[in-house]
């Protein structure tokens, strides 16, 4: 019976073109993923195939969610194909067995909902064959296939996941016997999904986050998470781990779920329940009368008819079933999304009002569409599928009355769901004590970008249903226009917001500067867009089928015929207008602010290369003095600069040009060098060449003269210039100076991007040198055209800001209402600050004759006392450990959230507001990420300032990883437990083993470091903290402050970073010289286990523990290759007497020299756990099984 | 007194089907009954008078409305009952009304809610006024589309069908009304009932593949056919002969044997009895004009 059934389904089922337009789609989908870069799923970058078994893996588990919709339709199918047929009288009446009924239907449906998910498969094995065999891409950047890849994906992910959504759908549609119900269970799973996504919100809950997702989508994130490319392109996913864990939990749900259907599955129709009727109330017979009417067709008849067309559909949409549940799962997603908070490395956001605004639009984003999608169609079928159109139709009412309230009425529900999300919003707010709540930013930030959108994709596809008049094609279309459109004109490489249905630049709302300087080109994208939204509902309302269906052509002559002469008018005045307003976009975002889209700009970087590069290395003068006269208009949002540089010719040739690359066209920049002639002047890659009528001989100098200008005019297509702003203006100096010379930033990096115009894969910096002189002359920040020079600035701002520049303030004035600040640096300094202005509030403290100030807008107070404390520990521990500070002053200046880092110039620190000012501070006893971020940017102070590496690999070492160890070093010197500092070391394990997965080119040991984050901060950090364990922090500061000492602030050849190592080498014992090399000069990686763990009570009141473990050493290549290597390392064993690992009562250092080795200690309390390597000093991959729980061994008798 | 006359109608469908051939009808005040099998073109005319579709070519006028043209102006005489009367979900009978009075121009709030009133208590359903309208049984929706056809002060009334599901009592309550109102102006009736056009209508035309192929005053058609119309009981092996061999205009089962009518100007004797003549007769005698069995 089972059999029949089930072969029966199948039979059927494979007869239905569903199942191949499904799998076609799959195919399809992937296909284009694997041959085409456009379209991203996952996404190969770099050393990873495109085929890698990773890649495949995201792949698949990403489709499986899409996934969702066709085992809905098929277990849907399953279950309810006899009752929609009527056929389940008959079919139950014959003597069929229910096992082989239930499960036969089951089975079926869940091998026919895999079959298409098989097409991911084909479309990477289609894709990887003919990719380089059209040359669409290149062969290399597809490695070999491994069967066992394809087995797995089935059997971990494609047949667990459709057979645990198949015993949701199959279960409620046995149950309800509703399609739209099967559908609602679809909708719990992806419900179910994002949830669980929403608990990560640390590493902590990273693990919680991978068992509860039904997919295993996070499971195999968190599995996969530390592969470098070389496992990606290997390794499959086994059946281990967290993953089968998370697997066997979801199918046996499933198959509780699946059985408890099963029994309660039953043949007989329920007897439908009927509701007692209840008596009628009898009234008084009460005597009508025909009333004398009097019908009128006005203006206000039309304004009535309005007002009752929009209740009637607005009440059919809020009192509907699938509103209902869209309304409560939106809800359910806002609320687990709020429920984590806004989470910043282990510390918490106030939950400011922009932030509650970000969160309502994505909880918002995906039922807003889903909603105007579905409603619409809902609304405009709704007279046709009540069948009472023709009753409707035949009332004196115009069209576009009707469908104007249905337009309404669908932005109106929109409306009604944003407002109960600003209402929980607020709620939240309030809840966690935060007063200040901006109903202002709320209200206008929806008007902004919500609204906007909703009014724009309700007109949209009220259009889309009337003109395709078939309600499912309708669907089809409006989300086709929702996803494809987009991609096209992506894929055309057009970016223009005109074209971008609903489109504008963005708006982000900032304490500091408001809706920000893109406000007055959203207001224009708004009306722009409002305007189409019109036209399309005028269209709609010409050609909406009224009375008898007809075609769109006899629609198009109806309409022709019919429509009354103040319609046309009405379409051709708004038509007009949308003109006009599209006319004044077009003329500000294409022709006043023209700019170029990402592949011109590639060109553009890739044309520079091939014409300039051959300048790179031809002598420049160098720059030795400069003086800024600054004036900033930050509510007309202008710039202007006049500077005066002195350049010396330090080479041993005479030069006979200068070369200046300028800052792009938004800029006028006129350069005056005495005694030259202007010879190339390439505005389109803002090259110029000014040749030298008396050429610089070595050692002489010149002055040379540079005004720029920026005035902003109009509005923009994309994101406006935020350097310049009404508060918060933050410019660098390359920002507004032409640079010295070509700029080898300015190429292509990706090898890949580069093959595509022709070029070369290029080194990320020159190899490491020993002894080096000639390629030592550069240091990685200046780029060679200068070394430490003499600043000094004039800079005015508006009466009610103040301006900041490098150094201290020498003089300050008013002038016609302005604010005048004439600021000089104290020492010279590297060619690399900003300037700054704002609305400031100021808090100073003064510490050994330096002022240490914060500069900070009026409604982020909170933490700046902190910020004053964590300034003030980092420049005592710096001045104590590494040599003085050469600056009179030491900023924090905060600037607006559209970037989120600190930086560090000299004796100033830009902060943005999103970090720091923000984060609530106010129960934070210990060290925290604020006071680190500070720390790290103060050290800077010294490394990078005072001392900067040669532009080539391993510079960044003593500047970000030198950085990061001293800010390492001011939290544990207010640390009160070793463990304390376990809990912060933890994010820059996670960042470098995170990191080196995502490596796109090849991985380097840390001293030979090429500008990459994941190794100088992650790694770095790490390494140097554990270095300061094993050899003592003295010795550590040691080495680091004759470093210093030997460079601070010479002249070239910079130092590289072999330059530190052999100030490191003799603070370091024989004993532990291998971790130089291991750590520093290779890349290195441990994987320790502590296998058992056990303890007895001895007689003497004391405790035994045994420990065994399991020890090995990796080498790693550039790819992430490893090879084992011989251990005789010192590693530490340590026991806590709590299950938090709080309290560590024993530690001990033991040299391990073999894989496995045992230990036992005596020690004077209970342990509760033991480890290997208790405090996280070594990198290791697997950490979690350094630490096992304790267990007693009972005394033999 | 109203008048609505209808010259030459024409409509072809899309897929060669001919719905209205060269129509031409004149209508005043009164119950106007429109009599035809199923596929007679009688819900395109309808359809075409209340201003849901067009027609090809030929004009109607209601007065001195041109209703193919202005439609609107049309549209504020009109009171519609479709032969497929459905009712949105959740919303009550009272709400669906006083929602249909405000799109028939009854901008008065007093007027509107003493006219739904009045109405639903005509159709009896003013007990059920508050509730949902979707759960209501055929007949009761019927009702509530003859309340609504009822609203404003339409000059003409067209209901398609609108029999169709109701119990005998509530079938003469609706003619009763029907009648009531078309007293004074134009009440259409499309139906296939011959039974409702003989007892309600003054004037009736019949309609069979898109032509009208009689109009007139029904009792008039009646006496024509007097003395003409014969029956007889046949068996079922005979049919076929009788069916050759005489005008048949019907035929149908009486205690399981066959009965036909034939038509025919002298006595056919051969056990033929002479009957006297009704309305299914003249419809059938005008319809089957090809003398074919059914």
């Amino acid at each position: 019976m089972f059999k029949n059934f089930f072969l029966s389904e199948l039979k059927y089922s494979l007869k239905q073109p569903m199942v191949y337009i499904f799998l076609g789609l799959m195919t399809l989908f992937t296909f284009g993923a694997t041959v085409s870069d456009n379209i991203q799923i996952g996404g190969s970058i770099g050393n990873v195939y495109k085929n890698a078994p990773y890649i495949i893996t995201i792949y698949t588990t990403i489709m499986t969610l899409f996934g969702l919709l066709i085992a809905a339709a098929f277990y849907n199918n399953a279950a309810l194909r006899d009752y929609n047929n009527n056929f389940n009288e008959i079919l139950f009446s014959t003597p069929l067995s229910k096992p082989g009924y239930f499960f036969g239907r089951f089975f079926a449906a869940l091998v026919l909902s895999t079959i298409p998910m098989l097409g991911v498969f084909l479309g990477v094995i289609i894709g990887s064959t003919l990719a380089p065999i059209f040359g669409w891409v290149g062969a290399d950047r597809f490695g070999s296939f491994y069967l066992e890849t394809f087995v797995n994906n089935y059997f971990l992910f494609i047949l667990p996941n459709m057979f645990f959504a198949g015993t949701i759908i199959f279960a409620m549609a046995n149950k309800w016997k509703s399609t739209v119900i099967s559908f609602v269970g679809t909708l719990i799973i992806i419900i179910g999904y994002i949830i669980s996504g929403n608990l990560i919100s640390d590493i902590d809950s990273e693990t919680i986050a991978a068992l509860t997702d039904t997919f295993g989508i996070r499971a195999y994130t968190l599995y996969a998470k530390y592969y470098t490319p070389i496992e990606k392109n290997t390794l499959t996913p086994g059946f281990s781990g967290l993953l089968i864990l998370n697997r066997i939990v979801w199918i046996a749900t499933g198959a509780v779920i699946l059985l408890s259907s099963y029994f309660s599955f039953s043949f007989q129709e329920k007897n439908k329940k009927i509701k007692a009727v209840k008596e009628d109330k009898k009234e008084l017979k009460q005597l009508f009368t025909r009333p004398e009417l009097s019908p009128k067709y006005t203006r206000k008849t039309e304004w009535k008819q309005f007002k009752s067309f929009f209740l009637i559909n607005f009440l059919s949409i809020v009192k509907s079933v699938t509103f209902k549940l869209l309304f409560l799962f939106s809800a359910i997603i806002l609320i687990s999304n709020l429920v984590g908070g806004f989470e910043y490395f282990g510390l918490q956001s106030y939950p400011l009002t922009y932030k509650l605004i970000d969160t309502i639009s994505n909880a918002a984003g995906i039922f807003v569409i889903i909603i105007l999608v579905f409603f619409s169609g809902e609304l405009i079928w709704r007279d046709r599928e009540s069948k009472i159109n023709e009753v409707i139709d035949a009332t004196p009412h115009t069209s576009l009355i009707s469908l104007s309230a249905k337009a309404l009425s669908l932005v109106s529900i929109t409306v009604v769901l944003h407002a109960f999300f600003i209402f929980c919003g607020v709620i939240y707010q309030l809840a966690n004590g935060f007063t200040r709540i901006e109903l202002d930013v709320y209200f206008i930030d929806f008007m902004l970008t919500s609204f906007l959108t909703y009014i724009v994709w309700s007109g949209v596809m009220i259009m889309i249903q009337v003109i395709i008049n078939n309600k499912y094609i309708g669907y089809f279309v409006s989300i086709m226009v929702i996803f494809v459109w987009g991609l096209m004109l992506s894929i055309f490489d057009v970016e223009s917001n005109m074209l971008f249905i609903g489109g504008g630049p963005s708006l982000m709302y900032s304490d500091m500067n408001a809706f920000g300087p893109s406000l007055k080109a959203g207001l224009w994208f708004n009306a722009y867009w409002v305007l189409g939204s019109f036209i399309c509902l005028l269209i709609a309302g010409a050609l909406w089928n009224r009375g008898a269906v007809s075609s769109l052509k006899e629609r198009i002559s109806t309409a022709k015929k019919q429509i009354p002469k103040s319609y046309r008018l009405i379409i051709i005045g708004t038509i007009s207008c949308w003109i006009a307003v599209a006319g004044f976009v077009f003329y500000n975002t294409q022709v006043l602010n023209s700019y170029k889209t990402s592949e011109e700009n590639e060109q553009v970087s890739a044309d520079y290369e091939k014409k300039y590069k051959k300048h790179e290395n031809s002598a420049n003068p160098k720059i030795t003095d400069l003086k800024y006269f600054i004036d900033l208009f930050p509510y007309e949002r202008n710039v202007t600069v006049k500077a005066t540089m002195t350049l010396v010719n330090e080479s041993e040739t005479t030069i006979d040009s200068i070369h200046y690359t300028t800052i792009g066209s938004n800029w006028e920049t006129e350069i005056k060098i005495p005694n030259a002639v202007l010879v190339l002047n390439d505005t389109d890659l803002d090259y110029r060449i000014y040749k030298l009528t008396k050429p610089l001989k070595p050692a002489e100098k010149i002055e040379v003269e540079i005004n720029t200008q920026y005035n902003s005019e109009g509005f923009q297509n994309g994101m406006e210039n935020t350097g310049i702003i009404n508060n918060g203006s933050f410019l660098n100096n390359f920002e507004i100076l032409p640079a010295l010379g070509y700029q080898s930033r300015k190429e292509l990096n990706d090898k890949n991007t580069r093959k595509k115009y022709d070029l070369k894969p290029k080194d990320r910096m020159p190899k490491l040198e020993t002894d080096c002189s000639e390629n030592c002359m550069k240091n990685y920040l200046t780029n060679g055209a200068s070394d430490f020079i003499n600043v000094e600035t004039t800079i005015s701002t508006a009466g009610d800001q103040i301006a900041i520049a490098p150094g201290s303030l020498l003089k300050k004035w008013d002038e016609n209402g302005r604010n005048y600040y004439h600021y000089k640096v104290d020492h010279p300094s590297q060619n690399f600050y900003s300037f700054m202005s704002a609305k400031y509030e100021v808090k100073s403290r003064k510490w050994q004759g330096i002022d240490i100030e914060v500069y900070y807008d009026a409604k982020h107070p909170q933490n700046v006392e902190m910020m004053l404390d964590a300034v003030e520990r980092s420049l005592a521990y710096y001045t104590k450990n590494f040599g003085p500070y050469m600056h009179k002053q030491c900023r924090i200046i905060e600037f607006p959230r559209y970037a989120t880092f600190a930086q560090a110039f000299p004796g100033t620190m830009p902060y943005s507001e999103a970090i720091g000012f923000v984060i609530n501070l106010e129960d934070e006893e210990e060290n925290n990420v604020v006071d680190a971020v500070i720390a790290h940017e103060v050290a800077h102070q010294w490394w990078a300032h005072q001392v900067v590496g040669a532009e080539m690999q391993g510079a960044t070492m003593f500047s970000e990883s030198f950085s990061e160890y001293s800010s390492l070093m001011t939290m544990k010197s207010i640390s009160k437990t070793p463990m304390k500092m376990r809990e912060f070391v933890k994010y820059n394990h996670d960042r470098y083993l995170r990191g080196r997965g995502s490596e796109i080119d090849k991985e380097l040991p840390l001293y030979k470091v090429e500008n990459q984050s994941y190794i100088h901060y992650g790694k770095g950090s790490v390494v140097l903290y554990a270095l300061q364990d094993y050899i003592g922090e003295e010795k550590v500061n040691t080495a680091m402050k004759s470093f210093l000492e030997a460079y601070k602030y010479q002249k070239p050849p910079y130092p590289t970073s072999l330059d530190f190592m052999k100030q490191l080498e003799p603070q370091v014992p024989d004993s532990l010289k291998y971790v130089i090399n291991d750590w520093f000069k290779e890349i290195t990686l441990y994987d320790n286990k502590m296998k058992k763990a056990s303890y007895k009570k001895l007689e003497n009141g004391n405790y035994q523990v045994i420990m065994e473990i399991e020890s090995k050493k990796l080498l790693a290549d550039s790819l992430g290759n490893e090879t084992p290597m011989k251990l005789n390392d010192w590693i530490d064993l340590g026991a806590f007497s709590d299950s938090d690992e709080e309290h560590l009562i024993f530690e001990k250092r033991v040299k391990i020299d073999k894989s496995e080795m045992k230990f036992t200690f005596e020690i004077n309390e209970v342990p509760a756990k033991l480890a290997i390597d208790p405090r996280h000093l070594l990198i290791d991959r697997i950490y979690g099984d350094n630490i096992k729980t304790a267990k007693e061994l009972l005394p033999e008798n | 007194m109203h008048k609505l006359i209808i010259n030459s109608l024409t409509k072809t469908y899309s897929n060669g089907v001919k719905a209205l051939d060269n129509v031409s009808l004149e209508i005043e005040n009164g119950m106007f009954g429109l009599l035809g099998p199923n596929g007679a073109g009688k819900s395109s005319l309808m359809r075409t008078l209340a201003t849901l579709q067009e027609a090809d070519s030929g004009t109607a006028t209601l007065n001195d409305i041109d209703i193919l043209n202005q439609p609107k102006e049309l549209r504020k005489n009109l009171g519609y009952l479709p032969q497929e009367f459905g009712v949105y979900p959740r919303i009550t009978a009272e709400q669906l009304l006083n929602h249909m009075a405000v799109l028939k121009g009854i901008t008065n709030s007093r007027e509107r809610k003493e006219l739904v009133k009045y109405l639903l208590d005509k159709v009896n359903l003013y007990d059920k006024r508050n509730k949902n309208v979707k759960g209501f049984s055929g007949g009761m929706k019927q009702r509530v589309g003859i309340a609504q056809a009822l609203i404003g002060n339409p000059n003409l009334i067209i209901v398609d069908e609108p029999t169709a599901g109701l119990d005998p009592g509530e079938r003469n309550r609706f003619y009763n009304l029907l009648s009531e109102v078309g007293k004074d102006v134009i009440v259409i009736l499309s139906t296939h009932i011959v039974d409702d056009i003989r007892e309600l209508c003054t004037k009736m035309a019949i309609m069979n593949e898109g032509q009208i192929v009689f109009q007139g005053n029904p009792q008039n058609a009646i006496d024509e056919l007097n003395g003409k119309v014969y029956q007889r009981i046949v068996t079922r092996e005979e049919l076929d002969d009788f069916a050759t061999n005489y005008a048949i205009i019907s035929n149908k089962m009486v205690g399981g044997q066959p009965l036909i009518h034939v038509f025919s100007d002298t006595n056919p004797e051969n056990g033929f009895e002479l009957v006297k003549p009704n309305l299914e007769d003249v419809f059938f005698s005008k319809i089957n004009t090809s003398n074919a069995l059914v």
